[in-house]
């Protein structure tokens, strides 16, 4: 478990940051909502154990380089998340390995928003403490947070009384202050109205250096296709394909239009 | 290429390498002070009428028992109300770790699935509020000492001992139900009959020394019976605990505390695919 302040490396140029290695993972969740004790008496007589098998990330190999800007593209559903908390150590892989060198960041990463009858301030310290930033980091990086999601003083109200776009504002907010190695966004950058969406992209481009790499997830391909400069496309768990941004974003649409129009012909 | 910082392998049931568990547990510990803090402030015990409801709800509540006592029981005499009130702290500083521990990872499953970290925090945070709470009913339990006139002596530093066992039981039994409840969801259900079942089968409503012979070689069974017999011979009765009873309550904490330990640290990172 590593901590966001334990490392500040310098990384050369192109040095490796992730490596990926024949990575699978499948989620066994069980039929029934929840796992309790009483169905599992249930089903004990009849032995046959009710489990729903996902196949979340299959055989993924990958090299993530220091200085790289990578984009994550692919349907709902397509492990894109999944991946990501496999790369910041959420969840452990089910088979391959996964290498990292450097701290890692994922944005929503920092836990925030994870006690929403706390306030926002509080969700931010307990978020960064969790992620093993010291209370003085914080302290020093708490106003600029603060400024930066422009929230005011709803900043000290609770998390529930938030919209979705204040929530991701403020996720958005902490992973872009504090400097990770390995920056991770799962489409935070979406959420946010317009001005905060043209701000965040610009703090994006700011953050690409040598030595950190971005990655980002999300929908919005124009945005991917400006900031990024490699695309991967996930489809059920597989890498399709990776490379040159407009390549790569172009075979997806083609994809997603052919398997669009297939579905319409069978409704004729 | 240098070395990697981590590596992610395939989960296996197993310890995880416990000195780097134990360092980055040590560098958030933090996070259990602010999350008590916050915790505590946000159930409204930051104002002064919220720690004033702290030690009236306790106080209500042995009054209500003590009412229970003099209804079904004819005899009651002021240490007798010592006894309960003291005991009854004691029984909620365990009862409180283990209903804030049942839900500390269900309920952090945002925190969980966005960030990595030793999760035993989150039923250790369970702990430290319920400890927090604990501390101004100690104060109580020793103004009604001073008031019903009962006796001190230096027998009664012991408490310090018996407290600390009962933090271990604490935590123990807070680490092992977190756990239990990633699996099981019903157990927080249950939990409240479990504490209950507890409350009457220990010696609080009434003393140890008054349990019939026929149900006596049951107490052994029992990991806080004698927790609360030693508790309430140092507190009320100024008196040395028996070495039995502090054996029995050690050996049982420290039984509760390595078996939940060992279960939570070789489980916890399955948590998240299981939330
Ligand atoms: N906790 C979980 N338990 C069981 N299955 C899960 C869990 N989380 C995700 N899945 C399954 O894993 C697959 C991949 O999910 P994931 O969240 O990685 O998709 P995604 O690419 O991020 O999608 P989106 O674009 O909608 O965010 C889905 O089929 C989903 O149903
Ligand atoms: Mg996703």
């Amino acid at each position: 478990m590593i901590s966001l302040s334990d490392f500040k490396h310098e990384h050369p140029k192109a040095s490796i940051a992730v490596s990926i290695k024949e990575l699978g993972l499948t989620y066994k969740t069980s039929i029934e909502k929840k796992p309790t004790l009483k169905a599992r008496i249930k089903t004990l007589g009849r032995g046959k154990k009710h489990t729903r098998i996902v196949r979340a990330v299959d055989g993924i190999s990958l090299d993530i380089h220091y200085g790289s800007v990578l984009g994550v593209i692919g349907s709902n559903g397509a492990g894109k998340s999944t991946l990501m908390r496999v790369i910041s150590g959420i969840i452990p892989p089910t088979e391959g390995r996964v290498d990292v060198y450097g701290s890692v960041s994922t944005l929503l990463a920092l836990g925030v928003g994870f006690n929403p009858s706390m306030t926002g301030r509080e969700n931010v310290y307990l978020g960064g403490l969790a992620a093993g930033m010291t209370e003085a980091e914080i302290d020093e990086n708490f106003e600029a947070i603060a400024d930066f999601s422009e929230l005011g003083e709803s900043i000290d109200a609770p998390m529930r009384t938030y919209s979705s776009g204040m929530y991701a504002r403020l996720a958005f907010s902490v992973a872009a202050i504090v400097e990770p190695d390995i920056l991770i966004i799962d489409e935070a950058l979406s959420t946010g109205d317009a001005k905060f969406k043209e701000k965040s992209l610009n703090r994006v481009k700011e953050l690409r250096s040598a030595d950190r790499a971005l990655i980002l997830v999300s929908h919005a391909l124009a945005t991917i296709e400006d900031v990024c400069n490699e695309v991967i496309w996930l489809n059920k768990g597989k890498l399709m394909a990776r490379g040159n941004p407009a390549e790569v974003i172009a075979e997806y649409q083609k994809f997603m239009n052919v398997r669009k129009s297939a579905s319409s012909d069978e409704d004729v | 290429m240098s070395e990697p910082l981590v590596t992610y392998l395939p989960f296996k049931a197993g310890l995880p390498p416990m000195g780097t568990y134990l360092r980055s547990l040590l560098k958030r510990r933090a996070f259990i002070s602010e999350f008590a803090r916050s915790e505590l402030r946000n159930q409204n015990y930051g104002s002064v009428f919220g720690q004033l409801w702290l030690v009236l709800n306790p106080l209500l509540l042995s009054a209500v028992y003590f009412l229970l006592i003099y209804v079904i029981g004819g005899s009651s005499d002021s240490t007798r109300f010592a006894h309960l009130t003291a005991s009854l702290f004691l029984f909620y500083l365990v009862a409180n770790s283990l209903t804030g521990g049942v839900k500390a990872i269900t309920s952090g499953q945002r925190l969980i699935l966005n960030t990595s970290f030793p999760r035993i925090m989150l039923p250790l945070s369970a702990v430290v509020i319920a400890f927090l709470k604990f501390l101004p009913t100690l104060v109580v339990a020793f103004v009604i000492h001073a008031v019903v006139g009962l006796s001190y002596s230096w027998q009664m530093l012991w408490a310090i001992p018996i407290l600390t066992i009962a933090l271990l039981l604490a935590t123990g039994l807070a680490i092992l139900f977190s756990c239990i409840n990633v699996y099981f969801r019903d157990i927080s259900s249950i939990l409240p009959y479990l504490t209950r079942s507890l409350l009457y089968l220990s010696p609080i409503l009434y003393e140890a020394s008054s349990v019939s012979d026929s149900i006596k070689q049951f107490q052994i069974v029992n990991p806080i019976f004698y927790l609360l017999d030693s508790w309430s011979r140092v507190m009320v009765h100024a008196q040395a605990p028996e070495l039995f009873s502090l054996v029995h309550a050690f050996s049982f904490a420290f039984m509760i505390f390595v078996i939940g330990t060992y279960f939570f640290l070789s489980r916890e990172r399955d948590f998240a695919v299981r939330l």
